[in-house]
């Protein structure tokens, strides 16, 4: 029983620096979204997803013991790889969802440029009825 | 019958006329129209002048996306019979017209096809290179095997098609494979798909060379797409 519960406890540790680095970065990060939208290159609604993310990366590296649960949860020994894995899936499913979202716009644009055609066409007709008439 | 006959065309300034001619005097009676697909040379232009009507997407959207534009203004302008035919001159509008007799003896979609038999044996056998022919025929083996319908020539893109499938198309045509997956749709949504034995000529402007290694990516692609084919919800037409 003793030995399970030692087990269970992670062992490998983000060290004070890493934690300090990551701080730093989320804080960054952040910024630079705001920056991003600040500058209309970033639309509110794509950035809300990468606030949450800075976020979380902040207070991983504020509250370690988050990250400890994290890695006992998952049953995992080491804190980092429980971080990578987690990270690794988030970024997934954006990448995922913004694939979905590049062809569902692709399709919008494929109709649009046939109205477009399509209103040349009418256009087109019209005149020639007016000639004939 | 209110007849189309639309031509998908892109950079293709040196045939358009011709095609546009050939198609006025083997289809009477029908409305010509050139689906400019981007080009960036005349080809709107000088479709314009020889009297077509000319739908121009504003930029290229690929040959499924032009194939689509010509079937939504057919529905919206009360066109019953669409034909189609390749803007390079490859296509005989005088076989074309058979394909719309086709359509009027009662197939909702019929396609002409290269290598279902030699229609006149004055006219030698279209010719294609080894890997195209290789091509051909896994697309034909996969198709056939999907619709459970012999098809020879999957990626032939003169045709001609009534209301009924014009309208499953216009709803869903893929971008990418449109020839090849769109047999597939029409024989599921239970549409009378007919393949008529025609003859094409060679290309006489552009080229158009597939290679062994893009043959098998697209072998593969078909497949894929075919197999999600087979997935797809049967869109149902009445």
């Amino acid at each position: 029983m003793t030995r399970l519960l030692a087990e269970s406890e992670p062992v490998v540790r983000l060290t004070p620096q890493a934690r300090i680095l990551a701080a730093v970065l989320a804080i960054a990060f952040m910024l630079l979204i705001l920056d991003l939208i600040r500058r209309d290159k970033l639309l509110e609604r794509y950035s809300i997803v990468w606030f949450l993310l800075g976020i979380g990366m902040l207070l991983g590296a504020i509250f370690p013991v988050a990250l400890e649960w994290l890695a006992k949860a998952m049953g995992v020994r080491d804190v980092t790889i429980a971080l990578f894995s987690v990270t690794l899936l988030i970024l997934l499913a954006l990448s995922l969802n913004f694939s979905v979202i590049a062809s569902r716009q692709s399709k919008q644009i494929t109709r649009l440029a046939q109205q477009s055609a399509i209103d040349g066409v009418e256009e087109q007709t019209e005149e020639v009825e007016g000639r004939d008439r | 019958m209110k007849k189309l006959v639309f031509i998908p065309a892109r950079n293709e300034e040196n045939s358009i006329e011709a095609v546009i001619s050939d198609a006025r005097e083997h289809v009477p009676g029908a409305d010509i129209m050139v689906v400019d697909d981007g080009s960036t040379d005349r080809t709107a232009a000088l479709a314009r002048r020889a009297g077509a009507l000319v739908a121009s997407l504003p930029f290229n959207q690929g040959v499924g996306a032009a194939h689509q534009t010509a079937y939504i203004f057919a529905l919206r302008h009360g066109y019953e019979i669409c034909g189609q035919l390749d803007g390079d001159g490859q296509h005989p509008a005088s076989e074309v017209a058979r394909l719309i007799e086709e359509v009027e003896k009662g197939a909702d979609l019929a396609v002409g096809s290269r290598f279902a038999g030699n229609v006149n044996p004055d006219i030698p056998e279209y010719r294609s290179t080894f890997a195209r022919r290789i091509g051909q025929r896994m697309f034909s083996l996969l198709v056939s095997t999907s619709t459970r319908q012999t098809f020879t020539d999957t990626t032939s893109g003169m045709r001609a098609l009534n209301e009924k499938a014009m309208h499953l198309f216009a709803d869903r045509y893929s971008s990418e494979f449109a020839e090849v997956e769109s047999l597939q749709q029409a024989v599921r949504a239970g549409l009378v798909v007919k393949e008529v034995p025609v003859h094409m000529l060679a290309r006489e402007h552009g080229r158009s060379f597939i290679g062994p290694l893009t043959s098998a990516y697209y072998i593969f692609k078909t497949l894929i797409v075919l197999l999600i084919g087979q997935l797809r919800p049967r869109q149902v037409e009445e």
